[in-house]
């Protein structure tokens, strides 16, 4: 144990205050402005479900699966999503095989409630009054994942359509974070993996058959052309760090400003402007007027990113488009993707 | 005797190979090799203090993590992992550095047939980027071998389950001299681990296929590694 403590990499006292010094003069060490996000690069597998995101050094790989299950008791008609963080010692030197770590475990908290709730700010008067019940704080309204029991849940990903017979077969769909990289702000590039490997994802189609109809037949994939899942909209994570001097704000940070924040915030938007989710574990107090102005930093990047994700995706849908087409007859033989 | 395989190679041929080095930023060596379809990522970090437990302390310890593409680490993880590790120990000068650990971390990207010794070879290259010290490098091949008795090299996935029986293969990169004359030709001693196969004679004559397409591997390793400049170090 103490072998591998000795070996836990540590930035300097003068890195440190050089990182801090320049931002008081609004520059990065990377040279990047304080609120710009670095290069987004996101690449596919061959096979459907596999996603490797490059943003910067930061390097993660997602893996989408799908297995027949029994759904859950109280939820006989809805599919199942499950994401598992792998943080790989190879990402990190700290990062210990086995356990997983705190970070890991906030990590696939954060993506997981990403993608499964969100509440409309203004809309949902029920969760406005159990608000009112629990805390006289104005942002606590912000907070989805408390009040899930009473809000109207409205999912990223659609696990209704996951339903094949109810109370007896769902798709469990599982999500596979691998972080190769950490070059700071995995949440990020953690969810942008999550969600371009879910867009590329077929599930096999199945029919029910048997008898008295019970049964469950999967058609492999060349018998029946598999179906996309059906995803309303794309939850973006973006992450800001602040330093305690002249509270400073820097979105996107490097593992360098990472080991000298005071605290961070991770909010989930999409680009219609709702907030699906806000993360912030501790750290430094920041003022409120602060985090309105990071919400608003927020939904104008996730515009952004959004579109550098469906560029990524017409890409490759246009080679899975050109794979499926016979060549004798030079016809179509697949199904139009739903159009995202 | 001809076969037909399904992506028509032929018994002999190896699938498209490519590889990088210097792929991951925090790591202290990475590689990637793929293998046609077989994809997978190594890293390494090291030397660091301190030998595991029960470990010599007088030497290098090698400590070898795979991480499968999905799913959780059960038992076929480990048995790859000792292998590696065992592997790679013969290969590694352990005398260099005693009383510290160097990890190795694999992660399988897509495994479609001939997937340890893709690890293999791609774990030989994270060490050389990491500037671990070795005697030489080793090179992996895999060789099935089919009910009727033919001998394929370099199977798919699809090609691996119809098979009888497999052998991997680890042979130590061929030997080129820096002097122009005096090329050594010794011996290929073969050290991998060799799993499953049903008869004898089907092993001497797997070793023999394997020990030419070694050749070509050995080939195409040392052109890939001269091809990079070297990189400054990481391990600060």
């Amino acid at each position: 144990m103490e072998g591998r403590l000795a070996n836990a990499w540590r930035l300097t006292a003068n890195d440190k205050s050089f990182i801090r010094t320049a931002l008081l003069s609004e520059i990065r060490i990377d040279g990047r402005k304080p609120y710009e996000y670095r290069k987004i690069v996101v690449k596919f597998g061959r096979e459907d479900g596999s996603s490797e995101v490059q943003l910067g050094q930061t390097r993660v790989m997602g893996i989408v699966t799908a297995q027949l299950v029994q759904p859950y008791r109280d939820r006989p008609k809805e599919g199942i999503l499950s994401i598992f963080t792998e943080v790989s010692p190879m990402a990190d030197p700290s990062f210990e095989p086995g356990h997983p770590g705190e970070l890991a475990v906030e990590l696939g908290r954060i993506i997981d409630r990403g993608l499964r709730y969100f509440c409309y700010l203004l809309k949902d008067l029920i969760e406005a009054e159990v608000c009112q019940l629990y805390s006289s704080n104005p942002l606590s309204f912000l907070f989805p994942r408390m009040y899930r029991a009473y809000s109207v849940e409205s999912k990223a990903v659609d696990t209704e359509s996951l339903c094949v017979l109810a109370g007896k077969f769902v798709w469990a769909i599982r999500i596979d974070l691998h972080i190769l990289d950490n070059g700071g702000n995995l949440v990020d590039a953690a969810n942008i993996a999550a969600l371009a490997a879910l867009l590329t994802f077929r599930r096999p189609e199945c029919s029910l058959g048997g008898e008295d109809g019970q049964e469950v037949i999967v058609h492999p994939p060349e018998i029946r052309e598999p179906l996309p899942l059906i995803v309303h909209h794309l939850p973006i994570a973006i992450t800001f760090g602040f330093f305690s001097n002249d509270s400073i704000l820097v979105i996107d940070p490097t593992h360098n400003e990472e080991a000298v924040m005071g605290g961070r915030m991770t909010t989930t938007v999409n680009a219609n402007g709702d907030i699906c989710a806000i993360q912030k574990a501790g750290g430094e107090g920041v003022p409120q007027r602060v985090i309105m102005q990071c919400l608003q930093l927020a939904t104008a990047k996730a515009a952004g990113i959004t579109k550098q994700i469906k560029e990524a995706l017409y890409d490759i849908l246009w080679y899975h488009l050109l794979r499926e087409t016979t060549l004798e007859t030079g016809e179509l033989k697949c199904t139009t993707q739903k159009e995202l | 005797m001809e076969v037909d395989r399904e992506d028509g190679r032929t018994q002999n041929q190896l699938r498209p190979l490519a590889c990088s080095r210097n792929v991951l930023h925090r790591a202290h060596g990475s590689a990637s090799w793929y293998q046609g379809d077989t994809k997978v990522l190594a890293a390494v970090y090291g030397p660091k203090a301190g030998a595991r437990k029960n470990e010599n302390p007088e030497k290098a310890c090698i400590e070898v993590i795979w991480k499968p593409k999905t799913g959780q680490t059960g038992k076929l993880e480990k048995e790859y992992e000792m292998i590696l590790k065992r592997t790679l120990q013969s290969i590694c000068i352990l005398t260099v550095n005693p009383n510290t650990t160097t990890s190795i971390i694999i992660q399988v990207v897509n495994d479609d047939g001939a997937l340890l010794p893709c690890a293999i070879n791609a774990a030989c290259v994270a060490l050389v980027d990491a500037g671990i010290p070795m005697k030489h490098l080793a090179v992996a091949i895999c060789c099935c071998v089919a009910k009727s008795g033919y001998v394929i090299m370099d199977p798919t996935k699809l090609e691996e389950q119809k098979m009888k029986s497999f052998a991997y293969l680890v042979f130590p990169n061929s030997v080129h001299s820096v002097l122009p004359e005096g090329s050594v030709q010794g011996e290929p001693m073969e050290h991998g681990i060799v799993t499953s196969v049903t008869h004898v004679d089907d092993y001497f004559y797997c070793l023999e296929r394997g020990c030419a397409a070694s050749a070509k591997l050995s080939d195409f390793l040392r052109r890939s590694l001269q091809r990079h400049p070297t990189d400054s170090s990481k391990a600060g």
